[in-house]
C-alpha cells in the first residue's frame, strides 16, 4: 500500500470535479432547491391535516432541517458520479490497467471517490449553514461541535459502507453486460431503508429492530440524528461498530467475489 | 400515418429481439421497477400512518394516484426514456445527420426509435398495480369517470414527454446536457407527488409554466371530484400549447445544429 500514490489520486479527483462549476452549481441548487420546495410541501400538509404540532419527536423545522441535511448527507455518501465507476471499468475492460498498478483496486477507485467529493463537501457546508440560518434551531435540535465532530466520523464511516455495499453489486458486471438497474435499484432500496426519504423515527415500531440490524440506517440516519443531537454517545458508538462489522461483512464478499470475477476476466472491453 | 405505424412495428420488434440477446440486464431492470414501485407505496404508507390526509386525500385515494404515477412513468420509459438518454450524445457527436436525411420526422424518429422491451413488462406490472388499486377503492367510481381518468392520464404522458424534452433540447445550444438532465429528474418529483399538497406560487406554476401537476394529479382529482369542463379545457390547452412550444423550439433546435461533433 502507498499512501503517497493514494493521496495524489485524491487531490487530482478533487480539482477535476471542482473545474465543473456550471454543471456542479445547476445541479446543486436546482436539485437541492426542488427536492426541498417537494419535502416542505408533504411536511407541511402532514402536520395541517394531523392537527398535531410533533410527529415521531420532530417539530415542523426540525423535519425539515432533518431532509435537508439527510439529503446533503446523501450527496456526500454517495458520491453520484463514481457510482458506477467500478462496472465501467469491467464492462469495457479499463480494469486491465488498474491490474498493473501497485496498490489494490479497490482502494484506488476509493481514493478516486473521495477525492471526488469536494463539490458535495462544500455543497454541505454551505446549503447546511444556510438552512440552519432561514429555518432556526427549533428545541429538540441540539447542534453543537460535539455533534459535529461525532457526525464527521459518522459520515466518513458511512462513506465508507456505502462504497463496499456498491462494489459487490457492480462485480456482478463480471458476469452481466450492464448493472446499471442493480445499482439504481439497491439507490432506492437505501433511500428509504436508510431514512433518505423520510426519518426513521416515523417508520411503524415493529420495524425499528430490522432495520438497526441492517446497514442501511448508518448510511443516512445515524449521521443525521447524531449531528442534530437527537443520538446518544452509546447509540452512536454502537450505530459506528455495527457500520464497521458491515464493512468487514462487505470487503470479505467482494475480495471472494472479485476473486471469482477475474477468472472470467478477459479484458476485452466492448 | 401508415408509413409510421409500419416503422414503428419494425422499431417494437427489433427492441424484443436486442432484450432478450441480454436476458439478465432485462431481469435486473424488472427487479429495479418493483423495487422503485414498492418504496413508492411504502413512503405514502409510511406518511398516513401519521396522517388521515395528505392534500385533502386519504391513502385509498393516493393509492390510486400512485398507480397512475406507475403507469406514466412506465410507458414514458417504455416509449422515450432510451432515445431521451441517447439524444444529448447524438446531437455533440453529429450523429442526428443520419435522422435528417430519413423521409420520416425527425422529432418522431428520435423520440421513439429505442423501445425499452424491458420496460414494457413494467408497464404491464403498473396496469396491474393501477387496476388493483382502483378495484380494491371503497367507493363506487364508475365506468365512465374511469374511462376518462386513463384517457387524461394518456394526455399525461404526452406532456410528460413535452415537458422532458424540453429540458433535453437545449443540448443545441449548450453541448453539456449533465446539469439540465439531473434537474429535470429533480423536477419531476412535482409529477410524484399530489398536487394538493403545494400551496399558493408553487401550486400555480405547477399547473401553468411547469405543469407537473396536470400530468398524474389532475386526472386523478376528476376522477374523485367528477370532471369539470374548465379543469378538462385547462389541461387540453396546457398540453397542447406545451406541444405547440416542444415542435417550434425542436426546428429552432434544427437550425443551431451544426453537425460538427465534438
Amino acid at each position: 500500500m502507498r499512501p503517497a500514490l493514494l493521496w495524489h489520486i485524491f487531490s487530482v479527483e478533487a480539482r477535476k470535479r471542482m473545474s465543473y462549476r456550471a454543471d456542479f452549481w445547476i445541479n446543486s441548487l436546482g436539485g437541492i432547491a426542488v427536492s426541498f420546495s417537494v419535502f416542505w410541501a408533504i411536511t407541511h400538509a402532514m402536520f395541517s391535516s394531523s392537527g398535531k404540532t410533533e410527529i415521531a419527536g420532530y417539530s415542523v423545522s426540525g423535519m425539515l432541517l432533518y431532509y435537508i441535511f439527510a439529503s446533503l448527507t446523501g450527496r456526500v455518501v454517495q458520491s453520484n458520479e463514481v457510482e458506477l465507476a467500478a462496472s465501467q471499468d469491467i464492462y469495457d475492460g479499463s480494469l486491465s490497467r488498474y491490474l498493473l498498478y501497485p496498490v489494490p483496486y479497490a482502494a484506488v477507485k476509493y481514493a478516486q471517490q473521495a477525492g471526488g467529493l469536494a463539490p458535495q463537501i462544500l455543497q454541505m457546508i454551505v446549503f447546511g449553514i444556510a438552512a440552519l440560518l432561514l429555518i432556526g434551531i427549533p428545541d429538540e435540535i441540539h447542534i453543537t461541535s460535539g455533534t459535529v465532530a461525532m457526525y464527521v466520523l459518522s459520515l466518513a464511516m458511512a462513506n465508507l459502507l456505502h462504497y463496499l455495499l456498491l462494489l459487490p453489486i457492480q462485480a456482478v458486471a463480471f458476469w452481466a453486460d450492464n448493472v446499471w438497474s442493480l445499482v439504481v435499484a439497491s439507490r432506492f432500496a437505501t433511500s428509504l431503508l436508510g431514512g433518505l426519504l423520510l426519518p426513521l423515527d416515523m417508520f411503524p415500531p415493529w420495524s425499528r429492530p430490522i432495520l438497526d440490524a441492517l446497514p442501511f440506517a448508518y448510511l443516512y440516519s445515524l449521521p443525521v440524528r447524531v449531528l442534530l443531537g437527537r443520538a446518544s454517545m452509546a447509540e452512536w458508538a454502537t450505530g459506528l461498530a455495527i457500520a464497521a462489522g458491515w464493512c468487514l461483512l462487505f470487503s470479505f464478499v467482494i475480495r471472494w467475489i472479485w476473486r471469482r470475477g477475474n477468472l472470467q476476466y478477459t479484458g476485452v472491453g466492448i | 400515418m401508415k408509413r409510421y405505424l409500419r416503422l414503428y412495428a419494425a422499431f417494437i420488434r427489433f427492441s424484443f429481439s436486442k432484450a432478450m440477446e441480454f436476458r439478465i440486464d432485462f431481469f435486473f431492470r424488472i427487479g429495479m421497477d418493483i423495487i422503485w414501485n414498492i418504496v413508492n407505496i411504502s413512503f405514502f404508507w409510511i406518511l398516513y400512518q401519521h396522517t388521515p390526509l395528505l392534500g385533502g386525500w386519504t391513502f385509498d385515494q393516493m393509492l390510486v394516484f400512485a398507480g397512475g404515477v406507475f403507469v406514466v412513468d412506465a410507458v414514458h420509459m417504455t416509449l422515450f426514456s432510451n432515445n431521451m438518454w441517447w439524444l444529448p450524445t447524438y446531437i455533440n457527436k453529429g450523429d442526428v445527420d443520419y435522422h435528417l436525411v430519413r423521409p420520416v420526422s425527425s422529432l418522431f424518429i428520435l423520440s421513439v426509435r429505442d423501445f425499452a422491451a424491458n420496460s414494457f413488462v413494467n408497464l404491464l406490472m403498473a396496469c396491474g398495480i393501477l387496476t388493483w388499486t382502483l378495484a380494491r377503492y371503497p367507493s363506487e367510481l364508475g365506468a365512465a369517470s374511469i374511462l376518462l381518468f386513463l384517457v387524461l392520464l394518456l394526455v399525461g404522458v404526452v406532456l410528460h414527454y413535452a415537458l422532458s424534452m424540453l429540458f433535453i433540447i437545449p443540448t443545441f445550444w449548450l453541448h453539456a446536457s449533465g446539469g439540465l438532465r439531473e434537474f429535470m429528474w429533480a423536477t419531476e418529483q412535482y409529477m410524484t407527488r399530489p398536487h394538493g399538497i403545494f400551496q399558493g406560487w408553487t401550486a400555480r406554476i405547477l399547473v401553468s409554466i411547469l405543469p407537473f401537476g396536470l400530468i398524474v394529479s389532475f386526472p386523478t382529482r376528476v376522477l374523485f371530484e367528477g370532471p369539470s369542463l374548465a379543469v378538462l379545457l385547462h389541461i387540453f390547452a396546457v398540453t397542447g400549447a406545451m406541444f405547440f412550444f416542444l415542435t417550434r423550439l425542436w426546428r429552432a433546435g434544427l437550425r443551431a445544429y451544426s453537425s460538427a461533433s465534438s
